[in-house]
Order: C-alpha cells, then structure tokens, then sequence
C-alpha cells in the first residue's frame, strides 16, 4: 500500500469501518511511513475534538415535558 | 421522570408493555433526536416541533418496530423523512451545492510544520463548531452529524439517509475535509496559528 491510498482509507480505518485485511495493509504502511503515522494522528485529533464538541447537548427538559405529556396523558 | 399513566380503557396489559417498550428504546434517544433536529433545521424551535413529531409517528408506528433492533436509526430515519417532507422549505439552507466540484483540501499538509499535532483545535470552542457544521451543505451536515455528533457506523448512516454505503463514504470524507478547512481558516483568522500563505 501506497501513501495515496492509505490517505484515502484514512478515515475508514480511523472509523474502524475496513475489512481486517486492509486495515492491517493500512497499519503495515503507517509502521513504515512516519509522514502518514503524523497525517493519521492529526485526523485522529481532529475527530476526537469534533465529538468532544458535539455530543454534550441535550433536549430541553421542557420538551421532555411535552412529549411525555402528549404521548401519555393525551 | 414521571412514570406515564396507562389509558384506563381496553386490556390494558398489552397497552402498558407497549408504554413500557416505547419508553424504554425510543424515548432513551430524545437526546440524539434532539441534536440531529436542531443541526437539520437550524434554529430551536424548528427543533422542538421536528422531535415532538417524530416522537408522535414513532408512538403510532411502534409495532412496526422490532424490539431490540436499531431504535435510534429507526427513530432518526423518521425525523429525517419528517425533515425533509415538512422543514426544509423553510431551513435556511436551500441551496444546491455541486457536491463534486468542492475540493478536498488537506489541512494537514499545510500545517505540518507549525502543529502537526492539530493543538490549535483546541482553541475553538462549541459555538464555533457548529456555527461551522451549520454553514454546510445539508448532504454534508448531515453526514457530520450522524457521524460524529452522534456516532453511528456508516452501515447505520447510509440505512437512514437511504443511500449506497460507499456514498456515505465519500460524503463523510469530503465533509470532515471541507469542516476542518472552514475551521483551519477561522482559526487563521483568529491567529490561533500562523498558518500558511495559499
């Protein structure tokens, strides 16, 4: 595997989505390829700091209210 | 949370599981409905209505659902249906972006030199994140936001938009490169990091 084409599993690796033979082609290239381990550690970074984020919010207490009013009192 | 009050009328054994079932699996992800709406549509309000209908169809609909399988994608594809057939005329988002045609930019090559270790993300606070997410094209926000605000697999993303899987694929790609380039940009902006002169 080429540099090329592990940048373009970059994000199904990271993603954990790749059969288990590319992804051990993909980690094979990243123990011999610093610039990618380097590229694969900033996209790592970059998703870990998207979900930290993103995920915290949460409903309105008051549309909890409401829903659970109309679906069960109504 | 108050335990709801079963309907006093008919054989209310099977009426109670199906309260019972409804709370359990769906009303579990009000949360990830909640998220999901108020990034779709775009402003609280819309929000609000958008998972209160969703939360409605899903009570009617609940026996077509097959306990213990995927709750939150059954009840994110109703809210996505519900989305795009009720809210999106009025969304603010009506464009109609050649998806294709948007390059995808490598932050990374551009930043290796001065953080390759991406630190400056950690400058950029919430509101900034998904002032960016917003500012996208829906196909793209909506990748994001299944993704990585609510972390489905790409199996489970591509049942609920209800395309191929390796459309999911590109789309998530192109949008995490095309966010973390309008977030590279701020931050340039904001002299977080220097940058480099393109």
């Amino acid at each position: 595997m080429n540099c090329r084409d592990a940048v373009e599993h970059l994000y199904e690796f990271l993603d954990k989505e790749l059969t288990p033979a590319i992804e051990r082609e993909v980690r094979d290239h990243l123990e011999e390829c610093q610039p990618c381990l380097e590229h694969f550690d900033f996209e790592q970074a970059f998703l870990k700091f998207l979900q930290a984020r993103c995920r915290a919010r949460s409903a309105p207490p008051e549309l909890k209210r409401k829903i659970l009013h109309e679906l069960f009192d109504g | 949370m108050a335990a709801p009050t079963p309907p006093s009328s008919g054989s209310s054994a099977p009426v109670d599981e199906r309260t019972a079932g409804f709370e359990r699996e769906a009303l579990v992800h009000l949360d990830a409905l909640y998220r999901v709406a108020l990034r779709l549509s775009g402003n609280a309000a819309d929000a609000d209505d958008l998972v209160q209908e969703t939360m409605l169809k899903a009570f009617r609909a609940w026996d077509q659902y097959e306990p213990g399988t995927n709750a939150k994608g059954w009840l994110l594809t109703i809210l996505r249906h519900t989305f795009i057939n009720e809210y999106r005329r009025r969304a603010r988002h009506p464009e109609s972006v050649d998806l294709d045609a948007i390059e995808p930019f490598a932050v990374f090559e551009n930043i290796q030199e001065e953080d390759p270790q991406g630190r400056f993300f950690d400058q950029i606070v919430d509101d900034e994140v998904l002032r960016a997410i917003d500012a996208l094209p829906e196909q793209f926000r909506e990748a994001i936001v299944l993704s990585d605000v609510e972390g489905l697999s790409y199996e489970e993303i591509a049942r609920v938009i209800g395309v191929p899987l390796g459309t999911v694929k590109s789309r998530l790609f192109r949008a995490r490169r095309v966010l973390q380039r309008n977030l590279y940009k701020y931050a340039v902006d904001m002299g977080y990091i220097k940058g480099s002169r393109t």
